[in-house]
């Protein structure tokens, strides 16, 4: 087959313009749909999360501005059967509402942040984050977002913080976040949160039983000034994300309309090539191209042109995604817009699978065009 | 004999009317033979030349050629046999248009067991039979009328077919560039040996054949057989 190739690929060029469409057309299918799966897969793994780690919250709140548990609950906590560690958390945010441009803080104890975050510095160190009260490491996503650096002094709202450095983290939702001190959170001007916390995170043994520790914690809890409200972390950010969720729920649509423009796209073009060359199929079948080989020569090109086009999408899209630090927030919970291979891989083979389709029909009634009345067509 | 012909029948529908362009047809065509078939238009000439060629189906009869009934082979298998035994000349070129000359010639020889350099070594050959080594890297485009012919004549001949069928080859072209063509037609036949059928209207291009067949109310009508064939000749010495 390959010595039809130059055939093939100036047959091709031949309506390089149509081609070009095409092939644009293509490219930005699979470019909406890489985002599609992305949105998809980044929700999966924020609501996947192990369930060895428990969040709790006010009870009856959604915001976490208007979450406010003691601090000192930690104690409690702590002292109960399979709990590991209890991280008060304080968490401030410049927007609670789905938006693309959320800016987060999680402020902790800097002791236990390296404890149970598996943040790997890229720039900066942990001695300046530990060691300075206005000190903060941001996630890499966000100082690419903020053109942010080791030293940068930046405000949000009342909330001043000096980057003491860039953390990676393989939990890419983590890298939307900014993590400072706790009680420099709770001493910001205005919000006067000295002793009480947004939520406490408790890490527990890998025999624990999670609901059985989160019923527990709220039944400790019940009755007292401020009631509880505990789930695993991966039920928490999927609650917390519960508009999005639906809201995702509806982009598959979106991500299979553009699959099924793409394929109605090329299936198109290949028609009008087809009709454009019913004499030239009838003069290669005369010079003795069987039936089979033109079906094949037109299958390659429709999948060909799939392919090209849906791997320059999906190209771009996971450069974007590796590059751009996308994320979606709500109530301080970031789901993480990022690449994988398996987004490329199921993309990739979509494309050929498309190329397929929308090539069968075309191919078929070149093959079967009978000679003669066709090379007196035209 | 090369090919044999046997009672063939075509018939088509036109509407409620049904033409029959060949009726009974019997004919024997021998190896090397220069035959022109004449006939006003729509007499059925161009049907015979596709019968011969394996590119349309008779009603009823048979078409051997080089031993092969071909009207009973398979869609494919006659796919396969016109790569191999078939050169087929077009009155409009049909060159396609995004190869150049060269890769239009060597098209047919993709469909054949050939590895590159032996493809080169015979494009090159039928280029220089039809005078166009220094237009191989041309596209139909940038030929003259003649040239484009020529180029078609070349992928006729490059897989030295058993036969080469000619479909009114000079019918668009003028004057001088169809004396021009005529004469490698003939050149082909009397240097090369290929047996070639020609369909003509034209009584003058229909004379350098050399024998020349007229098609009347779908029969065949012998008007001449003034030479012997390339075969006989080449028997004799």
């Amino acid at each position: 087959m390959l010595k039809f190739l130059p055939y093939i690929l100036k047959t091709l060029w031949r309506h390089r313009a149509r081609t070009l469409l095409t092939f644009s057309g293509a490219a930005v299918s699979l470019f909406v749909f890489c985002f599609v799966v992305a949105l998809q897969e980044g929700l999966d793994r924020l609501t996947s999360q192990s369930d060895s780690t428990l969040v709790v919250f006010q009870a009856n709140k959604f915001c976490p501005a208007t979450s406010h548990l003691q601090q000192d609950y930690d104690q409690v906590i702590s002292k109960l059967s399979g709990v590991r560690e209890v991280v008060p958390i304080q968490v401030f945010t410049n927007n609670c509402r789905a938006s693309l441009d959320v800016v987060v803080f999680y402020g902790v104890p800097p002791k236990k942040l390296r404890s149970v975050r598996d943040f790997e510095l890229t720039a900066g160190s942990w001695a300046e984050f530990e060691t300075n009260q206005d000190a903060g490491v941001v996630g890499q996503a966000v100082a690419r977002r903020r053109k942010l650096k080791p030293g940068d002094r930046f405000s949000i709202g009342e909330v001043t913080v000096t980057v003491a450095g860039i953390f990676a983290s393989q939990n890419k939702a983590e890298e939307n976040y900014i993590y400072t001190h706790l009680e420099f959170l709770q001493r910001t001007p205005g919000l006067n949160l000295v002793g009480t916390v947004t939520q406490h995170e408790v890490v527990l043994d890998p025999s624990a039983d999670p609901s059985h520790v989160a019923a527990q914690i709220d039944e400790r809890f019940r009755g007292g000034p401020i009631q509880t409200d505990t789930r695993t972390k991966g039920t928490f950010q999927a609650a917390s994300l519960a508009d999005l969720v639906d809201l995702i729920g509806l982009t598959h649509y979106l991500g299979y309309a553009c699959l099924g423009l793409m394929a109605v796209l090329i299936l198109t073009t290949n028609f009008m090539s087809v009709q454009d060359r019913i004499r030239e199929h009838a003069v290669l079948q005369t010079m003795g191209f069987s039936g089979e080989l033109v079906f094949s020569l037109i299958m390659i090109e429709s999948v060909l042109l799939s392919f090209a086009g849906g791997a320059t999408g999906i190209l771009t899209a996971v450069t974007v995604l590796a590059n751009a630090g996308i994320a979606v927030s709500a109530e301080a919970v970031s789901l993480a817009l990022t690449p994988s291979i398996s987004l490329a891989v199921i993309g990739l083979l979509l494309s050929i699978a498309i190329g397929v389709l929308a090539g069968m029909l075309p191919a078929l009634t070149a093959a079967r065009t009978e000679i003669v009345p066709a090379l007196r067509a035209a | 004999m090369l090919i044999e012909i046997r009672n063939l029948t075509k018939q088509f529908r036109k509407g409620d009317e049904t033409i029959t362009p060949l009726h009974d047809v019997t004919l024997d065509i021998d190896r090397g033979e220069f035959v022109s078939l004449m006939g006003p238009s729509g007499t059925g000439k161009s049907t015979l030349l596709n019968q011969i060629a394996g590119i349309d189906r008779p009603d009823s009869g048979t078409v051997t050629v080089a031993g092969t009934e071909i009207t009973r082979l398979s869609r494919s298998r006659l796919a396969r046999w016109r790569a191999e035994h078939v050169g087929y000349i077009f009155q409009t070129h049909n060159l396609i248009p995004v190869l150049t000359a060269y890769e239009n010639v060597e098209l047919p020889l993709l469909l054949l067991p050939f590895d590159r350099a032996e493809r080169r070594r015979r494009v090159q050959i039928a280029l220089e039979a039809v005078d166009l080594v220094d237009r191989a890297d041309h596209y139909p485009r940038q030929l003259s009328g003649g040239q484009e012919q020529r180029v078609g004549i070349a992928r006729a001949i490059v897989a030295d077919p058993t036969v080469v069928v000619a479909d009114e080859p000079t019918g668009d072209l003028d004057p001088a560039t169809s004396e021009q063509i005529l004469d490698l037609l003939q050149r082909l036949n009397r240097e090369l040996g290929t047996t070639l059928l020609m369909v003509t209207h034209d009584a003058q291009a229909a004379a350098i054949a050399n024998r020349q067949l007229r098609l009347d109310n779908g029969q065949i009508l012998e008007i001449e057989h003034s030479l012997e064939s390339v075969s006989s000749q080449t028997e004799r010495h």
